[in-house]
């Protein structure tokens, strides 16, 4: 691993009796994107101003290429690092040229008129973040998303080996984010170490070849996006419930947070699905705050896939493998523990038969009928079917709706 | 966009070209005009004399007199005085981004009068020209560091934050040079009461004299830090990240305007709302660029208080209105439209 070019140690920073910053230590190389992410309050952006030489650390010292930063002369130190700040106001109307060439203002003696090559260099950053035509136009006045853009092309007038970037895309729309994000990637390739604060958490992802995640002034934890971004840890620095799986267009991880009824968790429900056929009412009952277990599914199958994501206690088998007798008895106990066992909507055949033996062990069931959007029930052989003629013999049919509004309605009871 | 950039220029070289123009026409005409007229031919005799030039006689005495002794010092002190006000109040809306910072507004001209009137009480203004300005020197940097310290005292402040305490540090002032002149004698209270009007009359070249030496190299000084001051309009975090000391330097611009604002008023009287007005018309026409918005406001406040004293002594002549009543008179309604216009988040002094 090569020297890195920005380095913290132990750095804290206390104002008052409140510790800001607690002994955060990391260090950037040149090449890397690195995602500074955390609740409100954990410290991004003071991290980030003591990190770019703005804060005196209260402990603990930022170093640039092994010398101190606080100890270097000021226009020094900005031609080293820049920084682009979150706050975009400006009373006086400047133009963007102008406001652009003031990023030069670290190379410039005081006896020094800017060059036609800082002008040249100015014009094309503004080009190179897609807002050529706006020179001469009043900063003030510009959207607050091109006001960012044009603040980020000032971190490259000043021509920095480092950047830090505190929320570049608060007031961007997804184009620009990805514009802006695309663009540190691509200054990180070029040898820079790029910093950001970021709270989009699925964007931190999908861009930054690290993360460092921040819980009240410490590193909770740094290092790949995956290996950051766990939904156990994110549940706890967050104090919500997340759900991370890979996005199905990027491969990165993507983070959502699951909005979870916490006064439903009496009603233990069951769901036998498979082939997807209890998705949707596994996001129901689950935002209902119901107690759920899922099963039999095969391995890789939607149904399968979303229990597990939202930590479903589930049974599971190898995919395409024959439901076996034995895997019935296993699941069994779930079946048996729920108040209210749904056998969702899916043909059945050879392999799934077993699922419709499982339901037979319900202490109360319910058997959907289909939905618009459900796959037919269909048999592929007379066993299946005589089979299932028990099942509703035993259980009611009835509608996810009914299912939901049932106990929605016995949610609301208990809350009255 | 090259062209763009011509157009600007040319727009700038105009407008200085027709503010030393005016600030010229202006002068002579102040020369000229007074409670007794001097012709022109007497003014033309006397730049031949000075310029070395034959032939065209020699000016009256008596005309030679008023001239020379009373009128001349009288419009460089107006000048003078003028663009340190109005270079004050560029620097200082710079300094603190905020288009009503003055010194008046933020309460140096109060620590100034304050310290006149002590030098008035303690009678050592009559014993030295150098000992007023010392003393209103003193009393403006006094404040000046009040409001460093106040606005230092928090991360970003909002437009009438600052407003606000410099009325709070003004009336303190105010205050205390109240209680000052119960212990004066009557003379001592007249004479105070005068000089707060601010005025230009009776300035001689002993004034200029004391006061040149300090103002002009002043205001050099803060135009080499034009730079600094478009740097700390964007915010002092950003001005900070861009490479400027920003404490030093703020230290050092407001310590520069206390002392200017300090000598201009031992020299004038407080005058009001020339460096909150002229800064502001300035912009209008040149931008807010403090390397061209510095000399501009010179140029601008020279013009304007040259002006308005010229209006007060031909208003109602013989009487003379005090040139510090004239600017009040203009700058009151001026900064009611400018607190409307910010109140409608309008950016001030757009083009």
């Amino acid at each position: 691993m090569s020297e890195p070019v920005l380095a913290a140690h132990d750095l804290g920073w206390t104002i008052g009796e409140a510790r800001i910053l607690d002994g955060v230590s990391l260090a950037a190389q040149p090449g890397e994107l690195i995602g500074i992410i955390g609740p409100n309050g954990a410290g991004k952006t003071t991290l980030l101003r003591l990190l770019a030489g703005l804060l005196l650390p209260t402990s603990g010292r930022v170093l640039l290429r092994g010398r101190s930063v606080h100890e270097m002369d000021h226009r020094e130190r900005a031609r080293w690092i820049s920084f682009m700040s979150q706050d975009t106001s400006q009373v006086y109307p400047f133009t963007v040229m102008e406001i652009l060439l003031m990023g030069r203002y670290p190379h410039l003696g005081r006896f020094q008129n800017e060059t036609a090559e800082d002008r040249e260099r100015a014009r094309r950053m503004l080009s190179y973040v897609g807002l050529p035509a706006l020179g001469e136009r009043t900063f003030s006045a510009l959207s607050g998303g091109e006001r960012q853009l044009v603040l980020f092309a000032r971190t490259l007038v000043q021509e920095t080996d480092v950047l830090l970037l505190d929320e570049p895309s608060s007031s961007l729309d997804i184009h620009h984010e990805d514009r802006i994000f695309s663009m540190a990637q691509e200054l990180a390739r070029e040898g820079r170490a790029v910093m950001a604060s970021v709270h989009n958490l699925t964007v931190a992802a999908q861009y930054c070849s690290r993360l460092v995640l921040l819980e009240k002034g410490r590193v909770a934890r740094d290092g790949r996006p995956a290996k950051v971004l766990e939904s156990a840890l994110l549940d706890r620095v967050y104090a919500t419930r997340t759900v991370v799986s890979p996005s199905l267009a990027t491969g990165s991880p993507t983070v959502v947070v699951v909005p979870r009824g916490s006064d439903g968790g009496g009603v233990r429900v069951h769901l036998v699905g498979g082939a997807g056929s209890a998705v949707n009412l596994t996001r129901e009952l689950y935002r209902l705050g119901c107690s759920l277990s899922g099963g039999i599914a095969h391995e890789r199958d939607s149904d399968e896939r979303l229990w597990k994501s939202l930590g479903i206690p589930c049974r599971s088998m190898g995919a395409f493998s024959r439901i076996t007798d034995d895997e019935v008895q296993a699941a069994s106990s779930l079946v048996e523990e729920a108040e209210l066992t749904v056998l969702c909507c899916f043909p059945v055949g050879a392999g799934n038969l077993g699922n419709l033996k499982l339901a037979l062990r319900a202490r109360r069931l319910a058997v959907l009928t289909p939905g618009p959007e459900d796959v037919p029930r269909s048999f592929f052989s007379d066993e299946a079917r005589a089979l299932f003629d028990r099942v509703r013999e035993k259980g009611r049919l009835v509608s996810a709706d009914s299912i939901v509004r049932e106990l929605e309605g016995r949610r609301g009871a208990r809350r009255g | 966009m090259l062209h763009h950039g011509c157009t600007v220029a040319r727009q700038r070289a105009l407008v200085f070209g027709i503010l030393s123009a005016a600030l010229a026409a202006a002068a002579v005409v102040s020369v000229a005009v007074g409670a007794v007229p001097v012709s022109p031919r007497a003014l033309l005799q006397l730049a031949a004399l000075k310029l070395g030039i034959a032939g065209l006689g020699t000016p009256d005495a008596r005309d030679l007199t008023i001239l020379l002794q009373l009128r001349l010092p009288r419009a460089v002190a107006a000048v003078l005085v003028g663009s340190s006000l109005a270079v004050c109040g560029a620097v200082m809306q710079g300094l603190f981004r905020n288009p009503m910072a003055s010194p008046e507004i933020l309460g140096l001209s109060a620590g100034g009068s304050l310290g006149a009137v002590a030098a008035i009480t303690a009678g050592v203004s009559a014993a030295s020209a150098l000992a007023l300005p010392a003393f209103t020197i003193t009393g403006a940097l006094v404040s000046a560091l009040c409001i460093y310290l106040l606005s230092s005292s928090r991360g970003t402040t909002s437009l009438l934050y600052i407003v606000i305490a410099g009325m709070a540090i003004s009336s303190l002032f105010n205050g205390l040079t109240s209680a000052l002149l119960l212990f004066s004698r009557e003379y001592q209270v007249s004479q105070f009461i005068f000089w707060t009007m601010g005025g230009l009359d009776g300035r001689g070249w002993p004034h200029i004299l004391a006061s040149a030496p300090i103002l002009v190299p002043g205001i050099v000084v803060l135009s080499l830090f034009s730079r600094e001051l478009n740097l700390f309009t964007v915010g002092e975090e950003q001005a900070r990240s861009l490479g400027m000391d920003v404490e030093t330097t703020k230290r050092l611009l407001l310590g520069i305007s206390a002392v200017l604002t300090g000598v201009a008023i031992a020299v004038s009287g407080p005058i009001g709302f020339v460096g909150l007005m002229v800064p502001h018309l300035v912009r209008f026409l040149v931008g807010p660029d403090h390397r061209v918005l510095l000399p501009a406001s010179a140029l601008g406040g020279a013009l304007f208080l040259v002006l308005c004293d010229l209006v007060g002594r031909i208003l109602i002549p013989p009487l003379e209105i005090r040139v510090g009543i004239i600017t009040a008179i203009l700058g009151s309604p001026y900064l009611l439209l400018l607190i409307v216009r910010i109140q409608r988040r309008t950016p001030v002094g757009a083009r």
